[in-house]
């Protein structure tokens, strides 16, 4: 029987890259994620799917049997209806991932405390982010999938095109995601928690979801096309009824580049956070 | 020197107990003064902004023929002036939902702030009268607010418009009422008021005829607006505010209707807080 020496118990540094943030194991904590949803709180998650709704029928309806036809993307005359459906699921989108990624995790990070936890295991801060960035993600695909079907059921959906709605909240959801934990990190109090708010209400309200941009002066519209849900809304109704242009490129780069500092910026703050 | 007697006390706290604690509830609000201005200064602004200035944009356009303005949908009237009360009362119910919500469990259940007072003289119909009242004053400041703002973009158009302000109470109170009866109830809370907020508070917001006259839903969904205190308060706002031509038999059933939920939310309230603080 050998003896065990100092050198057995020593633990190798990480061959792998970014093996002090990340440890391949995101799916331990999406698998969490799971098992809660489904002991306590689905009923929440289900019900979020009916705002976007509600409104969609609200406005939709109500108001657009008042307004008649707005110019949609590429000068088409399109139903009101359909001029807000694609602008609504991208609110959707950013709400989901907001809520998921700011009033959850501050649950977590202050009073649940889950996140020391985790990170008292082999898990990195990176496999936190990116697992509650899947849940996050996971929700806005549902409600993504939900919304588009109702599209199709009031007669909104009228080319192929529209099937790229899904994974392209999905992408809204993630660049809305991937900042709401890093800033949620730096809040302390639930006051601090309403800025939130206060910050999405007006995106909500000015970023051309009811109405086009052109309403606004100049420099207003510059103001609200450096805004992100614009970006978003714009690419849905661009994608609602597949008319193109080299807009959209900016649109999805801005998403992308947006992903990655959110990202980038959520893994450093909580490795500051907790493995100071 | 010397205090009053503690039979003075407990008499004047019979008296006065439900103004006491609506006191010390203004006071413990406080500690989220500056929510509460910025959510009242700037969501009417936002709001009026939005829907009055860039939705009245597309609405308005009336001179190509196929505008809603052309055919008197908005009674005859800018489609600001035409949202402006209704949002305002919009925004009273709201502010009434949220502080019947969650600050009533707070006072039974977590923090548990009724027990304090329970224990002098205060009896709980005080403590819910209190309460009431409370929210009634913020109420009050929330729509004077709004009706200032509403001055500023020329949305308040009639003389009798200031009328808004005690209307703003009076419908937010119809709601606030009967919802703080239910929220004193709940033994144990399992979503119940993230799905009041979805399910009840914003399809009242959205359906009772808000953005647009109720008549423009179809006819299955008007019923919404019927029974919305919203609704009733709404149309309300639009008489006092333009003129709105309501008949008489009418405006007499919105200030009904309004009266009697506010009527039976406090004496459903004063009801189950003595039941609850008496287990």
């Amino acid at each position: 029987m050998s003896v065990l020496t100092d050198d057995d118990y020593a633990i190798a540094p990480s061959r792998r890259p970014f093996g002090a943030l990340y440890s391949g194991n995101t799916q331990a904590v999406v698998e969490r994620g799971f098992r809660v949803i489904k002991s306590q709180n689905w009923i929440i998650l289900v019900s979020g799917f009916f705002e976007p709704v509600f409104y969609l029928l609200s406005m939709g309806i109500g108001l657009g049997s008042l307004v008649g036809a707005v110019e949609g993307p590429g000068g088409a005359q399109i139903s009101y209806a359909a001029y807000i459906a694609p602008a609504l699921l991208a609110v959707s989108a950013m709400n989901g991932a907001i809520y998921d990624s700011t009033w959850n995790v501050f649950f977590k990070m202050h009073f649940g405390k889950i996140y020391q936890g985790m990170l008292y295991t082999s898990l990195g801060p990176l496999d936190i982010a990116m697992g509650e960035i899947v849940m996050a993600l996971f929700r806005g695909f549902l409600y993504a999938l939900g919304f588009t079907g109702v599209m199709a059921l009031m007669g909104l959906v009228t080319t192929p095109w529209a099937l790229l709605l899904v994974p392209a909240s999905v992408m809204v959801a993630f660049g809305f995601a991937s900042f709401g934990m890093a800033v949620t990190s730096y809040m302390k109090t639930f006051q601090q928690m309403d800025m939130i708010t206060f910050f999405m209400l007006p995106m909500f309200l000015f970023s051309a979801t009811f109405y086009p941009l052109s309403v606004y002066p100049l420099p207003v519209q510059w103001i609200v096309q450096a805004f992100p849900l614009w970006h978003g809304v714009e690419l849905m109704r661009q994608i609602s009824i597949g008319v193109f242009s080299p807009a959209t490129w900016v649109h999805l780069l801005y998403y992308a580049a947006m992903i990655l500092v959110g990202v980038s910026f959520t893994t450093r703050r909580l490795r500051s956070l907790f493995l100071r | 020197m010397s205090a009053h007697t503690p039979e003075v006390s407990a008499a004047k706290a019979r008296r006065w107990g439900s103004f006491y604690f609506a006191e010390h509830m203004l006071r413990s609000m406080r500690a989220y003064l500056v929510t509460i201005i910025v959510t009242s200064v700037g969501n009417p602004l936002l709001y009026l902004f939005s829907m009055g200035v860039g939705l009245a944009s597309i609405v308005d356009r009336s001179s190509s023929g196929q505008g809603a303005a052309a055919h008197g949908a908005f009674d005859g009237v800018g489609y600001l002036a035409f949202a402006a009360p209704a949002l305002l009362v919009s925004s009273a119910v709201m502010t009434s939902a949220n502080e019947m919500m969650f600050p009533v469990m707070d006072g039974f259940k977590w923090r548990r702030i009724y027990y304090g007072p329970h224990v002098t003289p205060l009896v709980p119909g005080q403590l819910a009268a209190g309460h009431i009242m409370a929210v009634g004053v913020r109420l009050l400041i929330q729509s004077l607010v709004f009706f200032f703002i509403m001055l500023l973009f020329g949305a308040a158009p009639g003389p009798w418009s200031w009328l808004l302000v005690p209307l703003g109470v009076l419908t937010g109170m119809a709601f606030g009422a009967p919802l703080m009866a239910y929220s004193a109830h709940i033994e144990k809370e399992n979503f119940q008021f993230s799905m009041i907020q979805r399910f009840i508070v914003m399809p009242l917001f959205l359906f009772s005829a808000t953005f647009y006259p109720l008549a423009t839903m179809p006819i299955g969904m008007q019923w919404i607006g019927w029974i919305s205190p919203l609704w009733h308060g709404n149309q309300l706002g639009r008489i006092v505010s333009y003129g709105l031509a309501e008949p008489g038999w009418l405006v007499v059933v919105h200030v009904l209707y309004l009266a009697v939920l506010w009527g039976v939310g406090i004496w459903w309230a004063r009801r189950n807080y003595t039941k609850r603080m008496g287990k």
